[in-house]
């Protein structure tokens, strides 16, 4: 029992011992080295340009939309390009880029009404969304380079609603914005291009209306439970986008023969 | 330079305290000293061929590692010069081993006889060459997972995924870029009727910029030179790269075609090593002939 007890306590300190020892050298090495030159944001960065589409149309984030077609994998809703030269297909691709999201915001709102702080968290928390979606199939990477892809995204038409309520919540410390941000008519519009050529490689527009009764209310709102119907849409937009790259990635016809055909385990 | 000493004396006595191995998680193990190919590749029992796999492909750099042998699960070492003079021998080896991570702090090796494992016990199975082979039911269940295997999607010329059947369990073994594949193979496999246990050896693959570079530029020049193995989503010839070495793998048709994939990867920027594994398969056509 005895014995069971230090090996326990010995073990214990080992672990504190050692993160000890990690936080010791990393402290050592702020110290030694020279401060560097401050650096600044840059002016405007904080304040992200306010970007305007028409109820119901298309907001011209895409290089292109005469290509996109129905794509029946996903639902009506949903029009999909492939880039149909196999030498620049998806499959050719073993890395991804998210980039930060974009937002469109519908002309039909009055823009000085919603916050950067309350776009930038709607921005935000898709593109956490995204990076969640894809990056188990996809590597999410920082740099473009050979085989890695660029996945641009934007949120097409969010809207305003009405007054928030205040919380009297003491332990809620996200502020509480002026007016909710409507999800009701978004959707969402993305593309894939090679991150060192910026070629095209696969697109989507998607109109399904997972936003309907969603509401974002707050500069931190995956904090708040209400607006849990704003994580859902998000997250199955994301989902979304997922699915399409299974889709074509799924092994069909000639394909499917060659790669059954050619798959040996080693030493058969 | 003495003020310079104590520090200096201080960190090495801490970092020594801090890092020594935790005695309650110490384990011994048995296993078979492999090099990190020959282990992933898994060629079936530990036959003199495997053996020859294990050291020749150790001599041209590849990093020395344990295939465990109750269960066939392969160890990464933290300390390689340790293991590199039992590179196909059987050891024991007493570390903190960490299964999920597939690696083992090591603290001492030391060789043993082969007669020193028993035929009843489970380390046994590995040795036997009668364990691998795969008849009656066993090779229908042998083609079901080789069917689920080769029709995953994420599956590129940058993976390569193998398995070993050991009576009813399964050995996946390989590597792969993507971390899905490693879960998805198991789940296909998993859900196969007539399959019981399943190692997963699948390694998942660093995605570092010069690998990248090195997987881009040997992808293109052996698309260049032998078009006729690549097609839309897949290739013949799978190439593995690892910390700028680069594993040839698959099938070719001749020997001239192997040889012609060695010299374009040996001539990718940044590639240390070349190691031509690919197999020279006749066609149907010559075969008839």
């Amino acid at each position: 029992m005895l014995t069971r007890g230090i090996d326990a306590f010995g073990s214990g300190l080992r672990r504190n011992c050692r993160i000890g020892f990690f936080v010791w050298l990393v402290a050592l090495a702020g110290c030694t080295q020279e401060p560097k030159p401050g650096v600044e944001s840059k002016p405007g960065e904080s304040k992200s340009a306010l970007r305007r589409v028409e109820p119901g149309k298309e907001s011209g984030f895409l290089q292109d939309y005469s290509k996109l077609k129905p794509n029946e994998k996903l639902g009506g809703d949903a029009l999909t390009y492939v880039n149909p030269d196999k030498m620049k297909s998806l499959h050719r691709y073993v890395a991804i880029i998210v980039d930060p999201v974009q937002v469109y915001v519908s002309t039909a709102a009055d823009a000085s009404l919603i916050p950067d702080s309350g776009r930038g968290a709607v921005a935000k928390y898709f593109e956490h969304a995204l990076v969640g979606a894809v990056s188990d199939a996809f590597p999410v990477v920082d740099s473009p380079g050979p085989l890695v892809l660029r996945l641009r995204a934007a949120l097409v038409g969010i809207d305003l609603g009405g007054k928030v309520a205040p919380l009297n919540d003491p332990a809620m410390t996200a502020k509480p914005m002026d007016r909710a941000i409507v999800l009701e008519k978004v959707s969402v519009e993305m593309e894939l291009v090679d991150s060192e050529t910026g070629e095209r490689i696969a697109a989507a527009v998607d109109k399904a209306t997972l936003g309907a009764g969603a509401e974002v209310g707050s500069e931190n709102f995956s904090r708040i439970e209400r607006y849990n119907e704003a994580k859902m849409a998000f997250d199955q937009w994301a989902g979304r986008v997922r699915e399409f790259l299974d889709s074509e990635h799924e092994l069909t016809g000639e394909d499917a023969e060659r790669a059954l055909q050619s798959y040996q385990p080693y030493g058969k | 330079m003495k003020k310079f000493m104590v520090p200096v004396v201080l960190l090495a006595a801490g970092a020594a305290l801090c890092f020594a191995a935790d005695p309650s998680k110490m384990k011994t193990i048995q296993g078979y000293a492999d090099s990190d190919i020959c282990a992933r590749l898994m060629l079936g029992p530990i036959s003199p061929e495997r053996i020859e796999c294990s050291q020749s492909t150790h001599k041209q750099g590849a990093a020395p590692q344990i295939v465990r042998l109750t269960d066939n699960l392969v160890f990464e070492v933290n300390k390689t010069k340790m293991l590199k003079d039992y590179v196909g021998k059987f050891v024991e080896a007493t570390g903190e081993p960490k299964e999920k991570d597939g690696r083992i702090k090591l603290e001492s090796v030391k060789e043993i006889d082969r007669p020193n494992i028993p035929p009843g016990a489970p380390g046994h199975e590995l040795m036997d060459a009668r364990n691998f082979r795969a008849t009656g039911d066993r090779a229908k269940t042998f083609e079901k997972v080789r069917h689920e295997l080769a029709m995953m999607p994420y599956i590129s010329e940058f993976d390569f995924i193998s398995f070993t059947m050991v009576g009813d369990d399964v050995i996946l073994t390989g590597w792969t870029v993507r971390i899905t594949n490693r879960s998805t193979a198991y789940n296909l496999v998993k859900n196969i009727e007539g399959v019981n246990r399943i190692t997963n050896n699948i390694e998942v693959l660093p995605m570092g910029s010069f690998d990248m570079q090195i997987r881009a530029g040997a992808r293109a020049a052996l698309q260049r030179m032998l078009s006729r193995y690549f097609w839309g989503s897949g290739s013949d010839i799978k190439i593995i790269v690892k910390n700028g070495k680069i594993i040839l793998l698959g099938r070719v048709a001749t020997k001239a075609d192997s040889d012609i994939a060695n010299i374009q990867c040996n001539a990718v920027p940044n590639a240390f090593h070349v190691f031509n594994l690919l197999k020279v398969a006749p066609s149907e056509d010559k075969k008839k002939g």
